[in-house]
């Protein structure tokens, strides 16, 4: 079976049924989707089908044949992130990052789709991802942020974490 | 009208690190011959951020560029030991070990400066990767020309080895009084919740949570603020979704799957305002205090306190499902009593509460 990963089509040798999780983990070696229930219930496996967030570990190979799959993996072109990708750095939005994959292409798709960065659209569209650690704050700045098409200068960002601490007199 | 408002405030006191006998933390840096410098540190990075404090911590105490320091990933073999990431003790223990050891490299660094410049050390600091004359700053040498000079000249590699470890305390075996203070630094935290009740399905809804923590010093304040907004959700799944036995207490009913586990969702996010405090402690690094596991206490019991001003029920239990709102609202109405809370005293069911420690065969018992 052939699918076409990030824009290069790929020869698979698992059975038809077989989740895309695994092939896509286990046998193309991308790694950008994480195993995280593999029951459907907590987003991180999520890649594009065609334009539109699917939880890869419910979905059989052969559902995606001759269908455009993106990953994490194919956001960033020439060594340049997506404004997405940058607002996440900039705000903060990954603790563990167990979360960041899934999260990163359900809001690529949220803003191809021309997303605004109403708190309730964004969190109807992210709201089935679940992440532990960031409390979803930093997560929302980061999408509402590359909504309105903000852009970051990441060696600021470096800079700003950077500044020296500031000096408290014990 | 089913929907009633009330708010409520808890409050958190955290001892940071183990505060018992040892708990060390050992970390390693060398200064590479062009002045960039490698730190090893046992210390793991779960996401809460201590390979960007423990750099930003290296860099302040040698004055050098945060884009100058690496910390290696730890790990097992090439990493000092650290006791581990938990009871928060990674940017006050860890945090110190990494400070311990950049003042040896720095005061290495001084001294090779001070030979080069023919100026006493006490006389010269590190500003920005330089070390400086203090009060003539055109008299100076970049900290990659010392590091360079120490490699190919003096045939030296500048390094240092810190270690944070907390004192052994003597036992008293007569009273049991131990000699040092039982705690290294402790934070404060409070939170108040405002909530909406529906009196009809017993759904409670957190509109917001103002959060005031001490952390000593925010080394960085966004990585605090993090912290600060991933336990107030955490607090708030606590409060009201979080059970692994969702409808009675034995195992036949647990939830099967990883839907059946409620945590909160995006859509579940209510107003927050983060307010971080800076009272230094004496111990820390740069005064730090703990953040990490303290930072999911206090919702909780203040969204308890949120929901007794809106609807007048104390609920004792976590989580406080519709379930238990509309029981408690039901035995209410009926005139039971209900449970109360007073300050810190909980008055529970006696009769409930031994039979339960009788029926696990515990020793435990405690006056009500
Ligand atoms: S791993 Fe697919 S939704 Fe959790
Ligand atoms: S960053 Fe850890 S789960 Fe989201």
């Amino acid at each position: 079976m052939n699918i076409t990963i990030n824009g290069t089509s790929r020869i698979v040798n698992a059975g038809p049924l077989t989740p895309l999780l695994h092939v896509l983990r286990e046998e193309l070696d991308v790694l950008s989707p994480k195993a995280g229930c593999q029951q459907g219930g907590c987003g991180t496996c999520t890649v594009l089908v065609n334009g539109e967030p699917r939880r890869s570990c419910l979905l059989p190979i052969a559902a995606v044949e001759g269908a455009e799959v993106r990953t994490v993996e194919g956001l960033a072109s020439g060594g340049k992130l997506t404004p997405v990708q940058e607002a996440w750095i900039h705000h903060y939005a990954a603790q563990c990052g167990f979360c960041t994959s899934g999260f990163l292409m359900a809001a690529t798709a949220y803003l191809e789709k021309g997303g605004s960065d109403d708190h309730a659209e964004i969190a109807a569209a992210l709201g089935g991802h679940v992440c532990r650690c960031t409390g979803y704050v930093k997560i929302y700045d980061a999408v509402a942020a590359a909504a309105r098409g903000e852009s970051f200068d990441l060696a600021t960002t470096a800079a700003g974490s950077r500044t020296t601490i500031r000096g408290v007199e014990l | 009208m089913t929907k009633h408002q009330g708010r409520g405030i808890a409050a958190i006191e955290y001892p940071t690190g183990m505060n018992q006998n040892g708990d060390p933390s050992q970390a390693w840096i060398k200064l590479k011959m062009d002045g960039r410098v490698d730190v090893f540190a046992g210390t793991v990075d779960i996401g809460q951020g201590s390979k960007t404090i423990h750099s930003q911590i290296v860099a302040d105490t040698l004055g050098v560029p945060m884009d100058w320091v690496t910390m290696d990933t730890s790990n097992t073999d090439s990493s000092a030991f650290c006791m581990g990431t938990f009871a928060s003790r990674g940017t006050f223990i860890g945090g110190n070990a990494v400070r311990l050891a950049a003042e040896k490299v720095r005061g290495r660094i001084l001294e090779i400066g001070g030979e080069l410049l023919e100026i006493d050390p006490g006389d010269l600091e590190i500003i920005d990767g330089e070390v400086v004359a203090k009060g003539s700053p055109d008299k100076k040498i970049g900290v990659g020309d010392i590091a360079g000079a120490a490699t190919f000249v003096k045939g030296e590699l500048i390094s240092g080895q810190g270690t944070a470890l907390k004192e052994y305390a003597t036992l008293d075996p007569e009273t049991g009084a131990v000699t040092i203070p039982p705690h290294s630094a402790i934070s404060y935290a409070a939170c108040a919740a405002e909530v909406e009740v529906d009196v009809e399905t017993g759904d409670v809804r957190v509109l917001k949570l103002t959060q005031v923590y001490d952390v000593g010093c925010a080394i960085n304040p966004t990585m605090v603020e993090g912290q600060i907004e991933g336990g107030a959700i955490q607090g708030l799944g606590l409060g009201l979704l979080e059970n692994c036995y969702p409808y009675y207490p034995s195992a036949e009913h647990r939830g099967g799957q990883f839907g059946s586990y409620l945590a909160p969702s995006m859509e579940d996010l209510p107003e927050l305002e983060c307010i971080i405090l800076e009272n230094p402690s004496a111990d820390g690094p740069f005064g730090a205090k703990a953040i990490g596991e303290m930072a999911n206490n206090a919702q909780p019991p203040a969204i308890a306190a949120a929901i007794y001003d809106a609807v007048g029920i104390w609920v004792t239990e976590l989580p406080i499902t519709p379930e238990k709102v509309l029981r408690a609202l039901e035995a209410k109405a009926a005139g039971q009593p209900e449970s109360t809370r007073d300050g810190k005293v909980v008055r529970y069911d006696e009769a409930l509460s031994m039979s339960s420690f009788q029926a696990a065969e515990s020793a435990v018992r405690f006056a009500v």
